[in-house]
C-alpha cells in the first residue's frame, strides 16, 4: 500500500552521471533480489550512531506512524507483535509475540501468545500485557488518533466497523499473555502479517488515555518504549523539548527496562542521535567522510556516484524498494480505450526513463506490478514479465504502437482527436525528465498534451488522487508494499472499490468487474502459495489492461560511514536497523 | 515623535492582521497540499480523512477557523499547535529564533564592517585598481547564489569535508548558552556566506552614493574651508551617503530575521527559515502562519527603527 508522501516516492533519482559508471550492478552488492545481507551477528557493543536527515519525524505515535524513516525509528523503540528480520523481508517472525500466529481452520480467528517479561520503559515501568496491545489497536480507531491503515487491515475484526476508540468486541484478551482476534471474514493470515506495522505495538492505557482524549492525541510526544531503545524524556515521559526537538534533533537511548532475554535483537548501540534539518548534499559527504554516521535521506546522485566509485562498502542498494508506473485514466476518453493505452505502453521508452535516473543501478525495468520481494512476484511473471506484447520491448516498439493505434481506429497509426491531454508529473529532475519522456511519447503518437509539473503532495493531493481533476496521465507514481503480501500492492491501486473522490489510490481508476471479483476472492484466499497464485494471476490481469505502465522496480541506495556496520532493513528500503547495526 | 511612533505601531498591527489573513487565504485557495492527506497517507479511506480533519479542526468553516486563530493570538497569545509535531507553535518559534538572530546579527556586523570601508575607498579612489577590485568583487558576490557559495565554503573550509579544514562544518551549530566558543566557531562560515551578498550590494550602493555626495556643493565648501579630506569624507560625505542605505538595511535585517532559509539549510542551522520551509512542505498551516507573522513583525519593527534612525541621521526628517 502506498505510504505517506515521503515514503511513497523515496528514491531520489540518480543523475545521468551515474550511468557513466557503466558496469553498475555487476558487483556482489548489486542490489539484486538475491543480494546477501549482513544479519548483524557478532557486532561490537557500545557507541553512538548519528543519523543525518533533512526530514523531520512525521509522528512518534505508533498509532499514526506510516513513513519510512519513522518506521525505522519506531522499530527499535516499540515492539510489534511480529516483525521482519532485517535480512528476510518476506517471512514474519515473532517480536512481542512468543510464537507463530495461530490461525483457525476457517481463517476467522487469529490467536497470538505474547512473551512474558517484556516491560514498558519509564515512566510506566510495568510488564506488557495483551491488554496493552488490545488498547493500542483500539485507539487506532479513535478519531483523535485516526490510524491510516486500521480500517484496511483490522476492518474485518468483529465490531471494528463501529469502533471509535473504545473496546472492540472482536479483540479478546483471555489472559495477560494472549490476544484473540475474531473476524467477520477469513482474513486472519493477512491480519497476522499486518501486525508488523506499528499499530500492534503495546500502549499502556492508564498512561495514554488522557493523552488520547486530546484532539489530536499527544501520545506520540509521550511515547512509552517497549523496545531496546527509548526516546530520551523527562520524568513524566514527555519527549518534546527533551529527547525530541522538532526539526532539530532526536535522541534514542537505551530503555533501562529492556531485557535481552526477551528479545532476539542484539541492540549493540548505546545511543542513536538524529540530527534533523541539514542539506542531503552536505550530509551525504559528511557521512562518507565521517565516523559513526548514517544518512537518513536518499543520497544525491553525485553522492551515489562518489560512493559507488570510491567507497563501495559504504553504500547498499536495497532491492524491493517499490515500483514506479505511469497511470492512464481509464475513466475518461481517450484512455477508456484499451488499445490506445496499449499503444502508449508499447511506444514508451522505459529504458530511457531508467537511464535518466541512473541506469541499472537504480533498479530493474518493470514489466508488471508485483515487484521483487513481494509474494506472488514469480507467479505474476517474475523477471520475464507477463507476456504482454506491449511491454516486451523496454526501448519501446513504434511499429507495435502503431498497430494498436490502428486497432483503436486510427488508420495511419496516429491519434487524431482534438482534446488536449492533461499530464501531471513531478517537478524537479529526474522525475520531471521522466514525465517529459511520457509527454513526448504521447505527442509522437499524435496526442495534444499539456504537461504540468508540481510538488509531490500537490500531484497526489490535488490532481492524480482526485478523479474530478480529470487528469489523463500521471507518469510519476510510486507504490510501496506495507508488508510482503501482494494484496497490499494490488488491491487499493487497481480495485474499483477503492476509487474515492479524494485521496484516491486507484490512480488509473481501473474498475474492471472481473478484476474486482478476482481481488475479492484473493482477499479471502488462505495460504502463502495459494495467495501467491491468486494475486500473481491478478497481476497478470491488471497488466493486460494497460491501465498503467510499469517502468521501474526500485532499488534504494543507503550510505553510511566506514566504521558503521550497517544491517539494512530489507523490508523498509534498506535503512540501517538500529537494533542490529553496530560500530566497528 | 512619540505620536508618530505610536501611529506606526498601530498601523503595524493592522498590517499584521492583513498578513495573517492573506496567509490564510493563500494557504486554502492556492493548490497546495492537504494537511489531512499528508498526515493520513495515501491508503487512508475517506472516513479516516474525515476523522483527521475533525481532529485538526479542518472541517470547520474557514471563517470560524480564521476567527479562532485570530482570537487565540489576540487574547491568549496562542499561535496554536503544529499539525505535524503537535508542538506549540510559540515554543517552536522560541526554539528556532536564537539561531536566526545569531546568524543575522553576525552577518550584519561583517557586512557593515566590510561594505562601508570598501564602498568609501572605491568611491574616493575611482578608476584605480582598488575601485576595480572592489566593484568586480562586488559583482561576483552579488552573482553567487548563497546556496552554492555555502557549499563551496563547506567543501573548502569545513573541518569534516573541507580541503582545508579550518572551521566547523554543517550541523555543528550549538546555542550560545550551551557553548559560546562552539557557537562562535560554528557560525563563522555561515556569517561570511550570508554576509557576502549583502556586502557586495551595500559596497556598490555606498560607492555610488558617495561619488554623488562628494560632488555636492556643501562638500566642496567643506574642502574650501580647509577641512581635512578624511573629515570631509567620513564625517560629511559618509553621513549623507549612508542614509538611504539605512532604509534598505532595515528591510534586509527584518527579512533575514524572518529566516535565511538557504543559509540555514546548507549549514544545518535550525532557524526560523528552516522551520518555515519545513512547515510549507508539510502543509503545517499553524507553523506557516506563525513564521510568516514573525517575519512580518520583524519587517515592521525594522521599518519603525529605520524611521527613527533616519530622523537621527537626517535633521530635515526630524523637523518635518
Amino acid at each position: 500500500m502506498p505510504r505517506p508522501v515521503k515514503r511513497a516516492l523515496p528514491l531520489l533519482a540518480l543523475c545521468t552521471a551515474v550511468l557513466a559508471l557503466g558496469a553498475c550492478g555487476s558487483s556482489n552488492n548489486d542490489g539484486g533480489a538475491a543480494a546477501t545481507v549482513d544479519n548483524g551477528s557478532g557486532g561490537q557493543r557500545g557507541g553512538t550512531l548519528t543519523l543525518l536527515t533533512s526530514q523531520d519525524i512525521q509522528s512518534l505515535d505508533p498509532g499514526i506512524t506510516y513513513g519510512s524513516l519513522d518506521l525505522n525509528l519506531l522499530s527499535s523503540a516499540v515492539r510489534t507483535l511480529y516483525a521482519y528480520a532485517p535480512d528476510n523481508p518476506t517471512d514474519i517472525q515473532p517480536d512481542l509475540a512468543a510464537s507463530a500466529p495461530q490461525v483457525s481452520p476457517d481463517g476467522k480467528t487469529l490467536t497470538v501468545r505474547i512473551r512474558s517479561g517484556v516491560k514498558f520503559g519509564p515512566p510506566v515501568n510495568r510488564e506488557v500485557t495483551s491488554r496493552d496491545v488490545k488498547y493500542a489497536i483500539e485507539r487506532g480507531f479513535n478519531p483523535h488518533v485516526a490510524n491510516p491503515y486500521a480500517s484496511t487491515y483490522y476492518g474485518d475484526v468483529v465490531g471494528a466497523d463501529r469502533a471509535t476508540g473504545g473496546p472492540i468486541a472482536g479483540i479478546k484478551t483471555p489472559d495477560n499473555q494472549t490476544i484473540v482476534f475474531e473476524l467477520t471474514r477469513p482474513t486472519a493470515s493477512l491480519l497476522a502479517q499486518a501486525t508488523v506495522l506499528p499499530l500492534s505495538a503495546p500502549v499502556p492505557p492508564e498512561y495514554a488515555k488522557p493523552l488520547d482524549a486530546k484532539s489530536p492525541s499527544t501520545y506520540g510526544n509521550h511515547l512509552v518504549s517497549s523496545g531496546p531503545y527509548m526516546i530520551s524524556a523527562d520524568r513524566d515521559g514527555d519527549v518534546l523539548g527533551n529527547g525530541y526537538v522538532p526539526g532539530r534533533s532526536l535522541r534514542l537511548v537505551r530503555n533501562p527496562n529492556w531485557s535481552a532475554a526477551t528479545d532476539d535483537r542484539p541492540a549493540y548501540l548505546n545511543e542513536v542521535d538524529f540530527r534533523i534539518g541539514g542539506s542531503p548534499t552536505v550530509s551525504g559527504r559528511q557521512v562518507l567522510a565521517g565516523d559513526g554516521l548514517v544518512l537518513g535521506d536518499s543520497p544525491t546522485p553525485a553522492l551515489v556516484k562518489k560512493a559507488y566509485q570510491t567507497a563501495r562498502d559504504q553504500i547498499f542498494f536495497s532491492p524491493g524498494a517499490g515500483s514506479r508506473y505511469a497511470a492512464l485514466n481509464t475513466a475518461i476518453p481517450p484512455f477508456d480505450d484499451a488499445n490506445l493505452r496499449k499503444a502508449v505502453s508499447a511506444a514508451l521508452d522505459r529504458e530511457q526513463m531508467r537511464r535518466i535516473r541512473g541506469g541499472e543501478i537504480v533498479g530493474e525495468i518493470a514489466s508488471h506490478f508485483l515487484y521483487p520481494g513481494v509474494l506472488g512476484f514469480e507467479e505474476g511473471g517474475g523477471q520475464d514479465g507477463t507476456g504482454a506484447d506491449f511491454l516486451e520491448n523496454p526501448q519501446g516498439d513504434r511499429a507495435l504502437a502503431e498497430r494498436y493505434m490502428r486497432a483503436a481506429g486510427y488508420a495511419d497509426g496516429r491519434y487524431t482527436g482534438d482534446e488536449t491531454l492533461q499530464i501531471v508529473g513531478l517537478a524537479g529532475a529526474p522525475d520531471s525528465n521522466d514525465a517529459q519522456i511520457v509527454d513526448q511519447t504521447l505527442q509522437d503518437l499524435g496526442f495534444k498534451t499539456q504537461l504540468k509539473l508540481v510538488d509531490v503532495s500537490v500531484m497526489y493531493g490535488r490532481f492524480c488522487g482526485v478523479p474530478r481533476a480529470r487528469v489523463h496521465v500521471c507518469p510519476n507514481l510510486g507504490w510501496i508494499r506495507d508488508f510482503a503480501d501482494p494484496q497490499t500492492v494490488l488491491n487499493p491501486a487497481f480495485n474499483g472499490n477503492f476509487i474515492f473522490p479524494e485521496n484516491n489510490p486507484n490512480w488509473p481508476q481501473l474498475n474492471d468487474p472481473a478484476i474486482n471479483r478476482a481481488m475479492a476472492r484473493g482477499e479471502l484466499t488462505v495460504g502463502d502459495q495459494a495467495r501467491a497464485d491468486a494475486w500473481g494471476a491478478i497481476d497478470r490481469q491488471v497488466t493486460a489492461t494497460g491501465a498503467a505502465i510499469p517502468w521501474l522496480w526500485d532499488r534504494q541506495p543507503n550510505v553510511f560511514s566506514a566504521d558503521v556496520r550497517c544491517v539494512p532493513e530489507l523490508w523498509n528500503q534498506g535503512h540501517c536497523d538500529f537494533a542490529y547495526t553496530s560500530l566497528k | 515623535m512619540a505620536a508618530y511612533v505610536l501611529r506606526r505601531v498601530l498601523w503595524g498591527l493592522v498590517l499584521l492582521v492583513l498578513v495573517s489573513l492573506l496567509t490564510f487565504v493563500v494557504f486554502y485557495v492556492l493548490p497546495s497540499a492537504d494537511p489531512a492527506q499528508l498526515r493520513a497517507g495515501r491508503n487512508a479511506s475517506p472516513a479516516t480523512l474525515a476523522q483527521i480533519r475533525d481532529s485538526l479542526g479542518l472541517d470547520r468553516p474557514l471563517t470560524a477557523q480564521y476567527w479562532t486563530f485570530l482570537s487565540q493570538v489576540a487574547f491568549h497569545a496562542n499561535l496554536g499547535y503544529s499539525y505535524f509535531s503537535q508542538a506549540p507553535v510559540g515554543s517552536l518559534l522560541v526554539d528556532r529564533l536564537p539561531a536566526t538572530i545569531s546568524l543575522t546579527l553576525g552577518a550584519i556586523v561583517i557586512w557593515v564592517l566590510v561594505a562601508v570601508p570598501l564602498g568609501v575607498v572605491a568611491a574616493t579612489r575611482r578608476g584605480t585598481w582598488v575601485d576595480k577590485l572592489t566593484t568586480g568583487g562586488a559583482l561576483l558576490g552579488i552573482s553567487a547564489p548563497v546556496y552554492w557559495l555555502g557549499l563551496v565554503a563547506l567543501y573548502l573550509f569545513a573541518d569534516d569535508i573541507g580541503i582545508w579544514p579550518l572551521f566547523p562544518g554543517a550541523g555543528s551549530y550549538v546555542p550560545f548558552t550551551d557553548d559560546p566558543w562552539q557557537w562562535f566557531t560554528s557560525l563563522i562560515l555561515p556569517w561570511i556566506v550570508l554576509a557576502s551578498t549583502f556586502t557586495a550590494v551595500y559596497a556598490r550602493l555606498l560607492r555610488g552614493n558617495m561619488i554623488e555626495v562628494l560632488s555636492e556643493d556643501y562638500v566642496r565648501t567643506a574642502r574650501a574651508k580647509g577641512l581635512s579630506e578624511r573629515r570631509v569624507v567620513w564625517r560629511h560625505g559618509l553621513r549623507a551617503a549612508v542614509t538611504p542605505l539605512v532604509t534598505l538595511a532595515g528591510l534586509d535585517i527584518g527579512l533575514l530575521l524572518g529566516g535565511a532559509v538557504l543559509t540555514e539549510t546548507v549549514f544545518g542551522i535550525p532557524g526560523i527559515g528552516r522551520l518555515n520551509y519545513e512547515a510549507i512542505v508539510h502543509a503545517d498551516y499553524p507553523v506557516i502562519q506563525g513564521t510568516v507573522l514573525l517575519a512580518a513583525c520583524f519587517v515592521i519593527v525594522a521599518n519603525i527603527a529605520v524611521d527613527v534612525a533616519y530622523a537621527y541621521l537626517d535633521p530635515r526628517v526630524r523637523t518635518a
